[in-house]
């Protein structure tokens, strides 16, 4: 039984790991917003840097339309998540989202935004398609499409983005649900089936899916890749502004950042309050869910949210699509349906200098996935003992940590753990790279994996101990195996966030380790869409490689055990 | 007496013989240390051309002096300031990350004002004798900061308008033929976004020819009589900005981007800080071949990039070498082909002669392309100062 006594190591060892960044990051974040950053001569404390941002030209709107599209973008990917489970699970579109869901999930956002802003442009693929033969245009209109100032075009683009997300993490937890039971029961009783999910599995769902919501709210707020291609430009967000001013010539404006990022930091934790809030007053709907009305209201939408959760997946295709022309094309001029001119060039010179990248993007995903895998397991392994034992649970304390490193804007976070490495002089090696993208592969494997794996049915481990008696063996000739589809997802998930890093790379890796993800985004900020393209395609690869990995290997791996066959 | 004058002549001589004989001898021995170092050289990393070029430079120094040059791609290079910066505040005084960065303007006025360089170094290298510091001010002063030797020049810049041939027939060739353009043709100018090196070039632009006394931007700004002396281009910019593309109530959020609104026909008149870049898109397919670029009567404002090196790099010397070598003939007249990169050079080709001057004659003239004669003396940038005061000024009028 000593393997089981000493799980209560891993989460001390997250907690601490969490710990320290966090400490880190928050002082390096939170001593310069109070004026104080010595290295650029301002060493006396004051409130002078906070009424610098308030008193900052259009910091009313930056905040305003952070406002509208943190919480439009939220609300909209939530909500037509729950509508779409509710009218098609179960049905062909559901199975056919189960089949392109990876794909569509390792598309990076840049990646998307970029696609999704050559689609939807005034110059773009759709208003192409008609051109000049329907609209008469040999030039493109001068519409506002993109980046229009109430911030509209982002939010579309973040509920596209934030759809498929919020249904994959809806899959994974339907799992513990008895859903097949559940709505037998309900259509017998003669409940129409929007009724059935709304009343009584949504309500069970939630909890499963809180984590991933709060999530999804973080990252509205401090968007920066596809705000800045789709965004407003005049003032642009609150993130895309502490972005510029941290990299802004002038050094004081560093500290404008650090009390930007604190303030968009207040604004997502007032928004998960306010989430939390409407979660628990949610009982006032008591009521409505027992007054015994079977019809449903919603079944008029019905079209409607089939409509929207198809186009969500339509737009990220095509989003590909156009990447994958653009990395062909030599020359694509409007009104020019296809390129006029294609070549291979990009891909032979993209494909030769990129290896060495892509390189260290592999080694540093998979292992960063896999200590994160370790420490995941080992964290909900002690979770388990802890709860059948009652013993002191330490997990309990994990996500208040765990999840702070996704709360916080990442850039002013990292500077603060980027000085904290430098005075150990710990920055630039590979190792605490690899460490800086644990703090941000971790959290999210930690969503995918934990519901999950907290509903394994004990007793098939109980009957496995009565057999066996060695924990250890149990664990892995048992449990593990019997999780594997979950574990391999989590682990993709692990690693296509190692991979999606730029700041801690660029940061702590003090420009020692170019990943393809650093190269994209260096490449992304010139001008030539087709070098861009297929860097961004390279950088779509590696995650789908490992989704489809964990879709396969449990394919073959189970090929002979037909309850796990599912 | 004339006896007297020989001997000091020809005392004068052998000290300066001896002089540049040391001075060889330095080089030398720097040439000698800098064998086997790693020079991490910070550069932005947003162009393939510029990115190729770079490594060839890199494998040419390596073949010639064994130094072993790697291209750390930047997005922005403010983000390396930063990084040196940090580093300062930790007290890491050696073995920094960077050993040699692509740097100019406000980045180069940061860096020096917070003691982030390390120098005056360029004196040193023995390309630099070669630099046209006699005709371009701006080699000595980089946005109106003394250079010092702090920093070596690498490449010239001026800031050219592009235009699609097909679609402008008479291009404008002041700020207010480009107000009546636009008027004509709404929607088809705009500029990138305030804070942003290409957007604010194009208001101190505007500026210079605006205002009623363009020799106050010489000087600091005195922000008493920036209203008064700004009037003009605040009025001149309420004017046009209905006529820009999506009626500015969108900018584009950098210079690249222009460079595709341009090749997608969105805007018809763009601008950039490279004369050269017309061609080289062009010669690449990333622009069409009808792109024609032009300068405004009276000039446009022009500028050098240079190269530094950090306070805290551990290869100094090989950083040297490398800076050296990015100044060799060789090196500049390969940087100015229109189909390699098209960076115009800051050497004196008069100075050079034979194999040299073959190289610099051999480069092509781009298509696209102004001659020296046509884009003329740069103007110089206007005093530092303005631009935060007219970045100020800006966000508060259009960026509410």
């Amino acid at each position: 039984m000593s393997g089981q006594a000493k799980n209560s190591l891993f989460p001390v060892v997250v907690i601490g790991l969490f710990c320290i960044t966090i400490l880190a990051g928050l002082i390096g974040t939170l001593l310069p917003s109070l004026n104080y950053l010595p290295v650029i001569g301002h060493t006396s404390f004051s409130l002078s840097v906070w009424f610098d941002f308030f008193s900052y030209p259009g910091i009313q709107t930056a905040i305003r339309v952070t406002l509208f599209t943190g919480l439009s973008a939220s609300f909209g990917a939530v909500s037509l998540a729950f509508l779409f489970i509710t009218f098609s699970y179960g049905n062909r579109l559901w199975k056919f989202f189960e089949k392109i869901l990876s794909p569509v999930l390792s598309i990076p956002h840049a990646a998307f935004a970029i696609g999704f802003g050559f689609l939807i442009a005034p110059s773009g693929w759709l208003i192409r398609m008609v051109s000049p033969w329907m609209t008469g245009f040999t030039v493109p209109p001068d519409w506002l499409l993109l980046n229009d100032p109430f911030g509209i075009s982002l939010t579309i683009a973040l509920v596209i983005k934030e759809f498929p997300f919020l249904i994959m993490v809806t899959m994974g937890a339907l799992g513990q649900l008895d859903i097949k039971k559940t709505l037998l029961a309900g259509r017998a009783l003669g409940y129409k089936k929007e009724q059935i999910w709304l009343k009584l599995l949504i309500p069970r769902l939630y909890p499963h899916l809180r984590l991933s919501i709060f999530a999804v709210i973080a990252y509205s707020f401090s968007v920066v890749d596809m705000a800045i291609i789709l965004g407003p430009s005049s003032p642009p967000p609150l993130a895309v502004l502490i972005l510029k001013w941290f990299n802004d010539p002038v050094m004081s404006f560093k500290m404008l950042a650090s009390a930007g990022s604190l303030f968009l930091f207040f604004m997502v934790m007032v928004s998960i309050l306010c989430v939390y809030l409407i979660e628990k007053s949610a009982g006032v709907l008591r009521p409505w869910t027992a007054n015994g009305k079977r019809r449903s209201f919603l079944a008029p939408i019905k079209p409607i949210i089939f409509f929207m959760g198809s186009t969500t997946f339509f737009f990220t295709a095509v989003s590909s699509v156009i990447l994958v022309i653009w990395s062909l094309t030599w020359q694509w001029r409007f009104p020019d349906f296809l390129p006029s001119a294609g070549t291979l060039k990009f891909w032979e010179k993209g494909l030769e200098s990129s290896f060495d990248p892509v390189m260290t993007t592999l080694l540093t995903g998979i292992v960063s996935a896999f200590i994160g895998l370790v420490l995941t397991i080992g964290c909900l392994e002690h979770n388990v003992t802890a709860k059948q034992r009652r013993t002191r649970n330490y997990t309990n304390y994990i996500p208040y940590f765990l999840y702070l490193p996704l709360l916080v804007p990442q850039i002013s976070f990292m500077a603060g753990i980027q000085l904290l490495l430098v005075i150990m002089r710990m920055d630039g090696y590979w190792i605490t790279l690899m460490v800086s993208h644990l703090l941000f592969v971790l959290p999210y494997m930690f969503i995918a994996l934990s519901a999950t794996y907290l509903a394994f049915d004990s007793r098939v481990f109980d009957q496995a101990m009565l057999l066996k008696r060695s924990y250890i063996m149990v664990l892995f000739r048992v449990k593990l195996p019997m999780l594997l589809k979950p574990i391999l997802f989590s682990f993709a998930i692990g690693f296509s966030v190692s991979v999606a890093q730029y700041i801690p790379t660029m940061l702590v890796g003090a420009g020692r380790f170019s990943t393809i993800t650093t190269e994209v985004v260096s490449i992304a900020s010139g001008s030539d869409r087709r070098v861009i393209a297929v860097y961004a395609l390279i950088q779509q690869f590696l995650p789908m490689m490992m989704y489809s990995l964990a879709i396969i290997f449990p394919k073959i791996y189970y090929y002979n055990r037909k309850g796990m066959q599912v | 007496m004339k006896s007297f004058f020989l001997i000091l002549i020809g005392l004068a001589f052998l000290f300066l013989s001896g002089f540049s004989q040391a001075f060889a001898q330095e080089w030398g021995e720097i040439e000698e240390k800098a064998k086997g170092q790693t020079v991490y050289f910070n550069a932005w990393g947003g162009s393939q051309t510029i990115n190729e070029y770079i490594q060839w430079a890199a494998n040419a120094v390596q073949k010639k002096y064994n130094v072993h040059v790697i291209h750390v791609k930047a997005t922005d290079i403010s983000d390396v300031v930063s990084r040196i910066l940090v580093e300062k505040a930790a007290g890491k005084n050696t073995n920094g990350s960077v050993d040699l960065m692509w740097i100019n303007g406000e980045n180069f006025k940061a860096m020096k004002e917070n003691k982030l360089l390390y120098g005056p170094f360029s004196q040193k290298l023995p390309h630099y004798h070669l630099v046209d510091i006699e005709n371009k001010k701006t080699l000595l002063y980089d946005f109106t900061t003394a250079v010092d030797n702090m920093e070596s020049p690498w490449g010239m810049a001026q800031l050219v308008f592009s235009y699609n041939s097909n679609r402008v027939t008479n291009h404008p060739k002041t700020m207010l033929e480009l107000l009546a353009f636009a008027k004509q043709n709404p929607g088809r100018f705009t500029y990138p976004s305030i804070p942003g090196f290409h957007g604010t070039t194009f208001i101190k632009q505007a500026l210079f020819e605006l205002i009623h006394d363009p020799g106050v931007l010489n000087n600091p700004v005195i922000l008493s009589e920036f209203e008064k002396n700004t009037r003009p281009l605040w009025e001149y910019l309420d004017a046009l900005h209905p006529f820009l593309w999506r009626k500015a109530k969108a900018f584009p959020t950098s210079a690249s981007q222009m460079v595709s609104l341009l090749n997608d026909n969105e805007i018809f008149i763009s601008f950039s800080f490279n004369p050269n870049s017309a061609s080289n898109a062009i010669e690449n397919g990333e622009l069409p071949d009808t792109i024609r670029t032009y300068i405004h009567t009276g000039g446009t404002i022009g500028n050098a990039h240079f190269v530094g090196i950090p306070f805290n790099s551990s290869a100094r010397v090989g950083a040297m070498v490398f800076a050296n070598f990015l100044l060799s003939p060789e090196a500049q007249a390969k940087k100015a082909d229109p189909r390699i990169w098209g960076d115009t050079t800051v050497l004196d080709t008069q100075k050079l002669a034979g194999k040299d001057k073959a190289l610099f004659d051999a480069v092509p003239k781009g298509v696209a392309t102004l001659t020296p004669k046509e884009l003329g003396q740069g103007l110089p940038e206007p005093h530092v100062s303005w631009v935060q005061a007219l970045e100020k000024k800006w966000l508060e009028k259009y960026s509410k």
